[in-house]
């Protein structure tokens, strides 16, 4: 009887593997019936403040606790009906890690196991950490954590995009911007020798602050422009990209590529608010990139 | 005024979310995900529609609408055709006109006053500069692909606008004593 | 109340309406409410603000010149002047630094823009200096203006 059983449930999931080959099949979570959408569909609202929802407190505290209180949006596509809201968590930062993404890592692994955020590198080369923390983007592995405990730290997801949940927006518009630029070399001459295509260092040298870009997408949400025309103005990151491709002295398509910003919105919506600038985690300037574009684009 | 703006904004914001983009959304009749769609669809055309016609304040004036994205994940956006005029020209001739306005501002602190034609050219460049600042704000906050009506309506408008206030500044630069002069007079009475 | 997780298997073309039905349901993040006050987009803001207030105001007297004679108003020079020079001095002042104020501002934060056009001080440090500079001489000039 035992194995019987065994067998059976041994067989049950490969039954499905049976009906429909593996690759076209995928488990997707369910949603909610859709009953009430209303308010919380509205697309920009704003999300119920901390005042209204409950407090999370640190797991383990103590006498010596320094004890910091983090506000933290969260929205869940399983209940669409509900608003957006803050949820409050506190923490004791002697516990945690100097880091702002070592706090959200400490509450989802201690505290809140629902809380949603993308990550990965932990030290600022991947982008995935791209959030508004205090009111500025950022990525939250580069950000320590406010050690006044009497500030209270607030963090949202990535400004005026669609959140998927919690703190991970989605980018799909911003990568599709990316691949419309033709971020790769275009070139049809071969070098003399047939194998690289050389550059002088003077040539490699106008890409540095061009190319340490990680495209974690802090600069584009901050810009108002982007905003308020995501879906024509190509924003700070890729502009800042297409400058690299503009700006390497081996590429050969520099016409076309000026010319696919020759209108009036994919590069003209910059009006140098230089928000991306100041925000950059990596210390680069899109916003004197897009400058360079357009100055060069000016008399011809 | 502002209020009659904000309530044609978003009906037609409601007509154009209702009409086009949701058709397009319904793949095999009577699957459940063709149900979700459907529901969803006439849900989200519910809300938007009882958002447009609410009494209590709102802050957004044109709220960002669902989130529709055109093709998959791996196709590039669209890259519009290239127009100078609206693009590099438009922006070369802007900082022309921005630059000119400087020396036409300066002279009359300096001079007092000026003479007809330079105050004709410095009235002229102010109503080129405008409307150029005009057409720049329209741009940015009326979307032409959301919102093509109200675009026109206010792109038209415009011209009409400007070109009423270019004939009243040409009849005050004839018949009155001139820009500058009758800032400083007003200036100092 | 989470609901329990439940999942059903669903083919690849559903599940890309299965996404495109999700994305239609979700929120926008919010941003002006909450982006941090910096120099750097206020004065943007303000530029725009302060533009479109003077080219408000020079377009409305533009049109009603023109219309005047139709519905009998005086807009001539002469009129205007002594209609303001009939009022009390403070209300004077007020009404000049008024006017005075987004007309330096734009025209100080217009010469900012002209030279960031020629590529020149974009780095954080001279945005944040030169912002503060204009916020300065805008208010000291236009408070001489006032006076004036």
């Amino acid at each position: 009887m035992a194995s019987l059983v065994r067998s059976t449930t041994r067989l049950l999931p490969s039954t499905r593997t049976l009906l429909r080959p593996p690759h076209l099949a995928r488990t997707y979570a369910t949603v909610e019936p859709l009953s009430n959408l209303g308010e919380a569909m509205s697309a920009s609202q704003h999300p119920t403040p901390e005042s209204k929802t409950s407090t999370i407190p640190e797991p383990s505290k103590d006498k010596e606790s320094k004890i910091k209180t983090f506000h933290i949006y969260r929205w869940s596509p399983d209940t669409p009906s509900e608003k957006p809201k803050m949820q409050s968590y506190t923490l004791d930062i002697n516990k945690t890690g100097p880091m702002v993404l070592d706090a959200l890592i400490r509450i989802k692994n201690e505290v809140d196991p629902t809380l949603t955020f993308r990550r990965s590198c932990r030290e600022g080369i991947c982008g995935s950490c791209a959030m508004n923390i205090d009111g500025v983007n950022t990525l939250a592995c580069l950000c320590r954590i406010p050690t006044d405990t009497k500030q209270e730290t607030r963090i949202y997801p990535l400004p005026h995009t669609y959140v998927v949940k919690d703190l991970v927006p989605d980018l799909t518009q911003f990568y599709k911007q990316y691949k419309s630029i033709k971020p790769y070399l275009q070139r049809e001459t071969k070098s003399e020798d047939g194998r690289e295509n050389r550059q002088s260092p003077a040539d490699r040298k106008r890409l540095d602050g061009l190319y340490e870009c990680i495209l974690c997408a802090c600069c584009s949400t901050s810009c108002p422009s982007y905003w308020w025309n995501s879906e024509e103005y190509l924003g700070p990151a890729v502009l800042l990209q297409s400058y690299r491709w503009l700006a390497d002295s081996r590429d050969e398509h520099k016409e076309e590529r000026k010319s696919m910003l020759d209108n009036s919105m994919s590069l003209y919506r910059c009006h140098t608010i230089m928000n991306c600038s100041r925000t950059c985690p990596k210390g680069l300037n899109p916003g004197k990139a897009i400058q360079e574009i357009k100055k060069s684009m000016a008399f011809t | 005024m502002y209020a009659q703006v904000r309530t044609a904004f978003k009906i037609e914001a409601a007509n154009l979310t209702s009409t086009s983009k949701y058709t397009t959304l319904t793949p095999h009749k009577g699957s459940i995900t063709s149900r979700i769609v459907r529901i969803r669809a006439a849900a989200s055309r519910k809300a938007i529609k009882a958002a447009a016609f609410q009494t209590s304040s709102k802050r957004d004036i044109l709220p960002a609408g669902p989130q529709v994205i055109e093709g998959t994940a791996n196709d590039p956006a669209p890259v519009p055709t290239p127009s100078p005029t609206h693009g590099s020209y438009h922006w070369t001739f802007e900082r022309l006109m921005a630059i000119s306005l400087v020396p036409l501002t300066i002279a009359p602190f300096a001079a007092g006053s000026l003479n007809p034609i330079v105050d004709a050219a410095l009235a002229g460049a102010i109503v080129l500069h405008s409307h150029v600042g005009f057409q720049s704000v329209i741009i940015d906050y009326i979307p032409a692909k959301r919102l093509p009506r109200t675009r026109a309506l206010f792109w038209w408008g415009l011209r009409a606008a400007t070109l009423m206030v270019a004939i009243g500044f040409y009849e005050f630069e004839t018949n009155d004593v001139g820009l500058t002069e009758a800032i400083k007079r007003v200036w100092t009475a | 109340m989470p609901t329990p997780a439940a999942s059903q298997t669903v083919k690849e073309l559903d599940a890309y309406h299965i996404l495109e039905a999700q994305r239609r349901n979700r929120p926008v993040s919010p941003h002006l409410s909450v982006y941090k006050a910096q120099i750097s987009w206020y004065l943007s803001g303000l530029n725009r603000i302060t533009g479109s207030v003077l080219s408000g105001g020079f377009y409305v007297f533009g049109a009603a010149y023109l219309c005047a004679p139709l519905f009998g108003w005086h807009l001539e020079s002469a009129s205007m002047a002594a209609a303001f020079g009939s009022l009390p001095v403070t209300a004077k002042v007020l009404l000049k630094f008024g006017i005075a104020m987004p007309f330096t501002f734009h025209s100080y934060n217009g010469v900012r823009h002209l030279m960031w056009d020629t590529g020149r001080g974009l780095t954080n440090k001279e945005v944040v200096r030169t912002g503060w500079t204009v916020v300065g001489l805008s208010v000291v000039s236009s408070g001489i203006l006032a006076m004036m």
